[in-house]
């Protein structure tokens, strides 16, 4: 395929990156910032990254007086020698160069850069075997998650890798966070290399919803079946019609740990005094702390405070506050971990489980449930690690499970991440095979102890300075993403780094459309010929 | 007045001229055979040096003089008689009075493929000049190199007034070719990047 020669390199540094001065005939309109482009060095082909564009001119005299009328003909005769555009490049993987060849499918893969080309290498438009040799092609463990800006070729990400570690979704609010977290979902339930639970906090993820664009979507429910279960807070879910909630979740008091309401301290109002106050209580109560509690009396209380030297009217406070957990319609006083502990043997089966909030959609509800029902899964799952650590046995080893939550900088600032499940989640790497997905619009609001250990991150526009200092958090080569960022339009378009792709690159995401369905369609009976191989053989 | 040569091995018409009566390595003076009519400003002429190889040049320059130096012709019209009725009335005048043009070599013919730096010898005093061919201009301008001989000429017009007629003269002889043009204009800025002014004196001489 020819490769449309863009420019040739003019200086630069392994650390700054190549200056490439365009052709006379480039634009710098036809590129864009973050685009993949190939420099051929004479022994190595360099995929890399257009991080800057600069415009430059020869002669001073040019700048101060600018040709008044100039006509066509001498605009195109000053530009490219007089007037010029040079673009910053940055190199992010190399590969050798084969015989002069196109084809570099059957060499080995591209590898971090080591050094840089000399003056005059050129610099090209990269073709679709650029993106094939660096983003491989749709398989099982590589899925489609967009084309590049100026081509329609799929780019993939390893869903092998992107399950290994914890990932980030982020881009303000209307970035396509939500509709992308279904494509990754989808591709994952496909590939069956992970199990999902899925924190559905806004009602978007079982059910089918009606687009921004007034579209209706599907729900991962109407495109899974019985694969998916979805598990509702709502009682009213499951007599709706045609939904299919599988199971109605309660959490009963005995579940709610001192960790629970502690992480609930700004939405309950509690005191700075609340903290030594519920280590009194579970001291004295053990696991019914709560219950025990909230039905104390004023006497008991004034006992209470008596007998353990606590202070009665910051705990009668507590105890007001506390009710409005205990007013909440899907708490009961005791709820059995039975309906969890089914939950985690469903994981275990390979089914994927969405928790629908249903019309419980306050952040007190999110985390609560969120942390309780995670804190279980996480035990469960620790458990299981360590009995397979001891037999060894391929029938023992947990599914790697990755849990998807919304608003995450709720469970993961700075002020709660050391104590929430999903800080110690976030912060243990796969040690117990579970992984988070954490989408926000508020990176900034993440603690940067978790965000550096996101392996994937995908992220929609964002324009908070602290926001995508946030996001690029550990990346290395982050003056460049940083323009990337700022340019990306205000949907529908992410930059993809980390993990789970070889080099960063910004994408058109792939609609979550009909079309979507119907390749989903046909993935299944290929994973479903896949896991009959597996089963029974060839 | 023709004579046919082999020139790049394609058989070729041109015209003569003019003679050369003043030669140097770097350009020649020759006697237009025409008086009034040297030929134009910046088109391209031609010269053997012996045997196949030609030597190229530019039209630098022209004018028509008394062929005595120290004198200077005097008036000779009236309100009655005037331009070309003063020759009618005084043809002794055609005699005497006789067009010159200079030329700035650019290349030459050699070993059977044009170059374009100065030929290794002057051109010979009394050899005729041939105006080029539509077909030889064009195939001399292919290349762009000798845009650089053009401006360091030290003649009386300035080198960025003669470079311009010159891509005048090319441009029209190989048909209003534009892309010829987009070439020699970027050529030209390439050549006269630290020199602004000398730039857009060529670009706006040379704008279609
Ligand atoms: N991949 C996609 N396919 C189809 N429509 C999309 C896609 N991404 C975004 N959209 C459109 O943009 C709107 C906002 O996307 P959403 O995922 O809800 O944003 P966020 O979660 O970041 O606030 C959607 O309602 C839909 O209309
Ligand atoms: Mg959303």
């Amino acid at each position: 395929m020819a490769r449309k020669r863009l420019g040739v390199v003019t200086d630069g540094a392994f650390n700054a990156g190549l200056t490439v001065r365009l052709d006379p005939g480039v634009s710098t309109e036809e590129m864009r910032i973050g685009e993949f482009v190939v420099v051929e060095g004479e022994g190595n082909r360099y995929f890399s990254l257009i991080s800057d564009m600069q415009l430059r001119a020869t002669d001073a005299a040019l700048l101060a007086d600018p040709p008044r009328e100039a006509s066509p003909f001498i605009a195109q005769a000053l530009r490219g020698t007089t007037t010029y555009a040079t673009v910053q490049v940055k190199p992010m993987l190399m590969m050798p160069r084969g015989a002069d060849t196109d084809f570099l499918v059957d060499l080995e893969p591209p590898q971090p850069v080591r050094t840089i080309p000399m003056h005059f290498a050129e610099l090209h438009e990269a073709t679709e075997s650029d993106f094939g040799a660096v983003f491989g092609h749709e398989d099982r463990t590589h899925f489609a998650m967009g084309k590049p800006l100026t081509m329609d070729i799929p780019i993939c990400i390893n869903l092998a890798r992107l399950v290994e570690r914890s990932n980030g979704v982020f881009g303000q609010s209307g970035t396509g966070k939500s509709f992308l977290v279904r494509l990754l979902l989808c591709g994952v339930i496909e590939s069956g290399l992970a199990v999902n639970l899925v924190f559905d906090m806004h009602d978007e993820y079982a059910f089918g919803k009606e687009s921004e664009d007034g579209v209706f979507v599907k729900g991962l429910k109407h495109l899974f079946g019985s694969k998916l279960l979805v598990y509702s807070l709502d009682e009213k879910a499951q007599a709706r019609g045609g939904r299919g909630v599988d199971v109605t979740l309660q959490i009963g008091l005995n579940q709610i740990e001192a960790e629970d309401v502690l992480l609930l301290a700004e939405e309950l109002n509690l005191r700075a005094t609340a903290e030594a106050n519920v280590g009194l209580l579970t001291d004295a109560y053990g696991a019914d702390w709560l219950s025990r509690f909230l039905a104390m009396s004023p006497t008991d209380i004034s006992a209470f405070c008596e007998q353990y030297g606590a202070h009665e009217g910051s705990l009668s406070a507590l105890q007001r506050n506390l009710k409005r957990i205990e007013r909440r319609p899907y708490v009961v006083p005791e709820a059995p971990f039975s309906v969890i502990d089914e939950m985690v043997a469903a994981l275990d089966k390979g089914q994927h489980v969405i928790l629908h909030f249903g019309r419980y959609d306050h952040p007190l509800d999110h985390m609560l449930v969120a942390n309780v029902v995670t804190r279980r899964v996480r035990h469960l799952y620790r458990e299981k690690v360590e009995r397979y650590e001891q037999t060894q046995s391929p029938a023992d080893k947990p599914r790697p499970l990755m849990i998807t939550i919304e608003e995450a900088h709720k469970f993961l600032n700075p002020a709660v991440s050391r104590q929430t499940i999903f800080g110690v989640i976030a912060r243990e790497l796969r040690k117990y095979h579970v992984t988070l997905t954490v989408v926000d619009q508020r990176p900034s609001g993440i603690d940067s102890e978790v965000l550096s250990q996101l392996g994937t991150r995908i992220t929609g526009k964002l324009t908070d300075e602290r926001d995508i200092e946030a996001v690029l958090t550990g990346v290395s080569g982050r003056s460049f993403l940083r323009g990337t960022l700022e340019s990306l339009d205000t949907r529908e378009q992410v930059l993809l780094m980390g993990h789970a792709v070889p080099m960063p690159i910004v994408v058109q995401t792939r609609k979550y459309d009909e079309v979507f369905y119907a390749a989903l369609g046909a993935g299944e009976k290929r994973s479903a010929q896949l896991d009959i191989v597996e089963l029974f053989g060839e | 007045m023709t004579d046919e040569s082999m020139t790049n091995g394609t058989m070729t018409k041109s015209q003569r001229i003019g003679e050369i009566v003043e030669t140097s390595t770097t350009g020649f003076v020759a006697v237009s055979k025409t008086l009034h009519q040297p030929p134009a400003l910046g088109s391209l002429v031609k010269v053997q040096l012996g045997g196949e190889d030609y030597a190229y040049g530019v039209v630098a320059f022209g004018t028509t003089v008394s062929p005595d130096p120290g004198r200077r012709a005097v008036p000779r019209a009236s309100d009655e008689v005037y331009d070309e009725a003063v020759y009618a009335r005084q043809p002794q005048l055609t005699r005497v009075l006789h067009t010159e043009f200079s030329v700035v070599l650019v290349g030459c013919f050699e070993d059977g493929s044009i170059r374009q730096h100065l030929p290794p010898h002057p051109p010979r005093l009394h050899y005729d000049v041939h105006e080029c061919t539509s077909d030889e201009v064009r195939r001399f301008s292919e290349r762009l190199v000798y845009f650089r001989l053009l401006l360091d000429a030290q003649g009386q017009v300035p080198a960025e007034q003669l470079l311009a007629a010159h891509i005048r003269q090319v441009y029209r002889a190989r048909g209003h070719d534009a892309a010829w043009l987009e070439r020699a204009a970027r050529q030209v800025t390439s050549l006269l990047r630290d020199d602004y002014d000398r730039m857009m004196t060529v670009l706006y001489g040379i704008e279609p």
